[in-house]
This record gives structure tokens, sequence and C-alpha cells, in this order.
């Protein structure tokens, strides 16, 4: 963890406990906080919108809710993915799973500034997710979206880290052999495998 | 990327490394060994490029446009009003369990209150049992009781009673004796012991009503 992490999550550990105590101003900070990232991380779980605020408001009513209960045992942010994990799951398996598919997503939906690089970036990414299981996209996402360590991902994820390590192996050979571009030379998978 | 044997394991170290060198969590050391290392390898650092690629699109925010100033009043809602906010979510959640469980005790319901209207009808039935308190079924009309000599075999037994149209209806008791009915129920009955007496292996026949 480094300066900035070990930062975020002592005003993240502020900010629960004065939630504990009924601060609705801690809760709106953090919710601002965490809107954006938890927002990327549930689209990689699901196109719908409606669906993933309903998770997010989930994620941070349970997040209200305990606060006074969090022990400090992972960051703040740990917990909060961890919740909202689970909170995601239980939605796919209310609304049933849908593909990533880049294609499928209204134009509305695409912010307007996004610049033809960022779609051209977005459209390369979202040939290798569409490839990938939920959990791969969920553990590309936490560690390269989001910059959790295999611990974090563990936790988040309630698993021990060789199945996070696997998920990763596996996401990345996939998303290697899928994806065009810079890398373009053979398969490591043998070579590496762990 | 090429792996020559003797450097495949230098460029599966390097594989492990690039997530962690990337998001700058692995330790200084572990950094300077991987850029050296790609220094020296193309395909590793034609992969490592792809992985800055893969971070770089990752980080890019959510595509799925959501106002959190909304969200965030929805959720303050919820908690104001936290009755009204999760009592129809289980309602609507469990509406199609609750139908059901309702028509199950309808059901159940309608056939009590139709097993109970044809009992009321029959009026009580007698019971099929008899406790041990009862006494004993009254034996039919014409019955008699049996006792056959302790040799006589089952054929000849069988024959017997196939011969003078007797049904078994009870026995042997602790005594040996069967009660046996005529076919020609009580009329016949007082002809059939004689029969019986005359029979050679019957050591005993009495009409049931003769034994007060």
């Amino acid at each position: 963890m480094n300066d900035a992490d070990t930062d975020a999550d002592t005003t993240d550990r502020l900010l629960l406990q004065r939630m504990a105590g009924g601060d609705r101003t801690a809760l709106s900070v953090l919710y601002r906080s965490y809107h954006g990232r938890l927002c990327r991380f549930l689209s990689r779980l699901t196109r719908r919108a409606d669906i993933i605020e309903e998770v997010i408001n989930d994620c941070l009513w349970i997040a209200w809710q305990k606060a006074g209960s969090f022990h400090g045992d992972s960051r703040v942010s740990t917990w909060i993915m961890g919740i909202a994990y689970r909170c995601g799951l239980k939605a796919l398996r209310q609304h049933g799973s849908e593909p990533v598919d880049e294609d499928s997503i209204p134009e509305d939906r695409i912010p307007s500034h996004d610049p033809d690089e960022d779609r051209e970036l977005r459209d390369w990414l979202g040939k290798g997710l569409d490839r990938l299981t939920v959990d791969q996209r969920v553990v590309i996402e936490l560690v390269y979206g989001v910059g959790h360590t295999l611990d974090d991902v563990a936790v988040i994820m309630q698993c021990p880290v060789g199945t996070v390590k696997a998920r990763l192996f596996h996401a990345r050979v996939k998303l290697r052999n899928v994806l065009p571009g810079l890398a373009g030379a053979t398969s490591v998978t043998r070579e590496i495998a762990p | 990327m090429r792996m020559p044997t003797d450097t495949g394991r230098e460029c599966g170290r390097a594989w492990e490394a690039m997530p962690w060198v990337l998001q700058d969590s692995a330790p200084q050391e572990q950094t300077e060994w991987l850029m050296s290392h790609l220094a020296d390898c193309d395909g590793c650092r034609a992969e490592f490029e792809q992985q800055k690629r893969l971070r770089l699109a990752m980080s890019l925010p959510a595509d799925v446009s959501i106002d959190p100033e909304l969200g965030l009043r929805r959720l303050l809602a919820r908690i104001d009003a936290p009755a009204l906010a999760t009592a129809p979510a289980r309602a609507a959640g469990g509406s199609w369990l609750t139908r059901a469980l309702v028509a199950a005790v309808l059901i159940q319901a309608v056939g009590l209150g139709m097993l109970g209207a044809k009992f009321l009808a029959e009026g009580t039935p007698q019971p099929v049992y008899r406790t041990l308190s009862q006494d004993a079924a009254p034996l039919p009309a014409g019955a008699i009781h049996v006792v056959p000599e302790n040799g006589m075999k089952v054929a000849d037994w069988n024959a017997l009673l196939r011969s003078m149209q007797l049904q078994v209806i009870g026995g042997p008791n602790d005594v040996g004796a069967y009660t046996v009915l005529p076919a020609g129920g009580a009329a016949a009955s007082t002809k059939v012991v004689q029969r019986l007496r005359a029979t050679h292996g019957v050591r005993l026949a009495e009409p049931v009503n003769a034994n007060p």
C-alpha cells in the first residue's frame, strides 16, 4: 500500500466512524468517492444501468448499516468492494447475467467527451473482456482497474489467493490470445503456467 | 514471446511481475529486475506494452452513465424511510411465494371441509378393528369345535374338510381345537357333528352353542 492508499484509507475509516454515528454528510462523501469505481466495477458484471445503480445503493446501504461493525481487518475499499461484489452476484442471480457487449451500448450511454482514442481503446478491451468469465472479468478489473493486490482480491471474492492467481493467469492468457495488437508472438501458456 | 529454454523461467517471472509493477505495488528490486529483463527480451517487452494498454483501458471511466447525485438522493430517502423502502421490496420479492402459500392453505381448508361433510353425511362408521377390552366377536350360528387326533395328517384333515364342506373359521386354539362352519349353516350343523364324531381321526366334535 503506497502513501496515497494509506491516506485514502485513513480518510475512509474516519468517514465510516462518522457514519456509525449517523452522520449522513459522511455517507454522502463516501458515496461520491466510491460511485465511479463501483460503477465501473459493476459494469464488468452487467450492462444495465438500473441494476448497477441498485447494486451501488444496496452496497452503500449495507456499509451505512454496518459501519459500526467494521473492525479494520482490511482496507475500507477492500471491504466495500467485497460488499459490492456479493451484491452484484446476487443481482445477477435475480436479473440474469448479460454478456459484456460493447456494440450493445446505446450511444447515449457512452460519455459524450469520449475521444476517438478512448473509444478505440474501449472497443479493443471489449473484444477481450467478452471472452472472459464473470469471475475473470472481476479479477482483471480489481487488479488492473482498481489496483488491488492478490490478497485484497482474495478477501473481496472470499476465495483462496491461489484461486485468484489462477483466475488472473487464465484471464491474461485469454486476453493475450484474443486481443490484437502490440504483443503478437506465440502463446506463453505452457512455459509459465503456475 | 520467444522463450528459449534457458530464459523461459525468467520470462515466466517477468510475466508474474508485470501487473504489480504496473500498479506500482511491486518491490523496487522486482521493478528494476523486470526493466532489465525487458531491455533484453523482445517478447516480454511486447507483452508488457500490451499489459500497459490493458491497464490504460481498464482505467477509463465507466461507459454506463449513472448520476451519482440522483442515486445518493435515493439512498438517503431509503435511509429516511427504511420501513417503506424495504417492506415493498420484500413483498415484491416474495409475492409469488405468498400467493402460493395462501392457495395451498385454501385448498387444504376446502379439502378438510369436504371430508368433514362426508363424515357427517355417513354417520360415524363402526371401526374395522377390535380392541382387547371388547368382547370376542360372536361366532356364526352352526359353528362347530373340532379336535383332530394328534397323528392326523394334514392331507387327511383337508380331505375331511372338503368331503363335509367345512370351512375353518378359527383355531387351532391352545388345546388344538378348530372352529369350523358347515356349508349348510346352522341347519346342517347337527348332522355334521354326528358324522364328524363317527369319523376316524376326530377326537372331539362339539357344536359351539353346546358350550355356554
